[in-house]
């Protein structure tokens, strides 16, 4: 079979120079075996285009900062084979983000503000005494933490979310989504009513609308779907109480 | 935190429109359904459909039905209107977001609101028809006889199509459903409900004058 002939639609943009409104650049590439889009994406820069802005570290799934709109799907660019896609590939940035230029956005300033306004860290009275043995925690508990902690903070939930794309101060689902991984780790000795104070507002959970496009794009398949809810309901009765 | 914030602390307010919306949203859509079996009783005869309005009229159930759309109704507009984006360039993202990532579920909420806006106007007038008129057969076979058979069939399309989405959101936010075996089941009960009020105007339609 030959290889196929693919044409990239992608989006350039320098913020250093806003009088240049955002135009669709159009990249031609011969298909190679096995070939991603960060295989795609560095040959168009090593053999077209040198200025061509986007960012890659681990090219394996697990730094998350090659998340991008791939024919308006938010996803890993690494993870995404051109094998899988059609002919004509479009490429943009994840929106609500920072725009670096072209392809790359900043997602670390939105997560350190983030996390910084859900206090995502353990609260906690006890004082570390670093010779004593580390306490246990149940099997199933970890497993629980670990499932949502796998989140890379690619932000793909977040481009993807229509409600995070109109309203810079919610949090979105890796927002929530880090929230619940304190609600269920026994060593926070925060009550609900302090979990409240933090996402039980329409910054948080109840600026959700139910879109589920978080759930549905996220790259590694945590279940955002299931951990919204889950918040949902603690701070529904969290809420009532006060 | 600002002053302003320290100053209006009801961090409950939120989750109170929150439940207000979705509370009011589940009652109207029982409330649908029940209306459309109500309305198909004219599948069993002008006679059962006539007896089924006296008896409303007579135990003052139309009234209280008119009391309850118009606070639930209310209500859910109250509560939902703050999820509309006000300002136009919000407009325009939302849309442009839909078109990009083609998602189904982002698609469906811009038209839940599309449908909900449009309903708004139609169930006032819908409302005030039947407060004005009344109910029994000979009434809806003459309104079916006239330019309103359109009204009728947009607004039966509208409302089921709202109300099923709604229900779908609600249920997808607030428990553990699985989403695919969720939208099967509600679209079955849309079509169902559709096909009934569909079957239902044929039937007010072919009664004509002879009632």
């Amino acid at each position: 079979m030959n290889p196929r002939q693919l044409t990239f639609h992608i989006l350039r943009y320098n913020p250093d120079t806003p009088k240049q409104a955002p135009t669709m650049q159009t990249f031609e590439l011969q298909e190679e075996m096995g070939m991603t889009l960060f295989i795609a994406l560095n040959k168009i820069r090593e053999e077209q285009d040198p200025s061509l802005k986007f960012d890659f570290v681990c090219r394996a799934g697990i730094c998350g900062s090659c998340g991008m709109l791939i024919n308006g799907r938010p996803t890993l660019a690494c993870r995404t084979l051109t094998k899988d896609l059609p002919r004509d590939i479009s490429l943009m940035p994840l929106p609500v983000f920072k725009l670096l230029g072209d392809l790359s956005v900043d997602t670390g300033t939105w997560f350190r503000d983030v996390s910084l306004r859900t206090e995502a860290w353990i609260h906690t009275e006890k004082v570390f005494e670093p010779k004593a043995q580390e306490e246990r925690m149940d099997n199933e508990t970890a497993l629980n933490i670990y499932e949502v902690e796998r989140c890379i903070e690619c932000g793909c939930c977040i481009g993807g979310c229509a409600t995070a794309n109109i309203k810079p101060d919610f949090i979105g689902a890796a927002g929530v989504n880090r929230v619940s991984r304190f609600m269920i780790d026994p060593r926070d000795e925060r009550d609900e009513q302090q979990y409240f104070d933090v996402v039980g507002s329409e910054d948080g959970i109840f600026g959700c609308i139910g879109l589920m496009a978080c759930d549905d794009n996220c790259p590694i398949g945590i279940p955002l779907q299931g951990q919204l809810a889950y918040v949902r309901r603690k701070m529904a009765v969290a809420g009532w109480k006060r | 935190m600002q002053l302003q914030r320290t100053l209006t602390r009801s961090r409950k307010a939120d989750l109170m429109t929150e439940l207000v919306q979705t509370v009011s949203g589940l009652l109207l859509v029982g409330f649908l359904w029940t209306h459309m079996l109500f309305v198909g009783s004219i599948l069993l005869g002008v006679e059962a459909f006539n007896r089924l309005a006296q008896f409303m009229e007579q135990f003052r159930l139309l009234d209280v039905a008119v009391v309850f759309i118009i606070l639930t109704a209310g209500a859910h507009v109250a509560a939902v209107f703050r999820r509309i984006p006000g300002r136009w360039q919000e407009q325009k993202i939302v849309w442009k977001h839909a078109k990009t990532i083609k998602h189904a579920d982002t698609w469906s909420w811009l038209f839940q609101a599309v449908t909900g806006s449009a309903m708004l106007v139609l169930i006032i007038i819908h409302v005030f028809i039947v407060v004005y008129a009344g109910i029994n057969a000979k009434l809806s076979a003459d309104r079916v006889h006239s330019w309103m058979l359109g009204f009728y069939i947009v607004l039966l399309l509208l409302a089921e199509y709202h109300a099923s989405v709604g229900l779908y959101r609600a249920l997808v936010k607030w428990g553990v459903v699985k989403r695919k075996s969720l939208k099967k089941v509600l679209t079955f009960i849309t079509v169902c409900t559709i096909g009934l009020g569909l079957v239902s105007l044929w039937l007010f339609l072919s009664l004509g004058d002879s009632v």
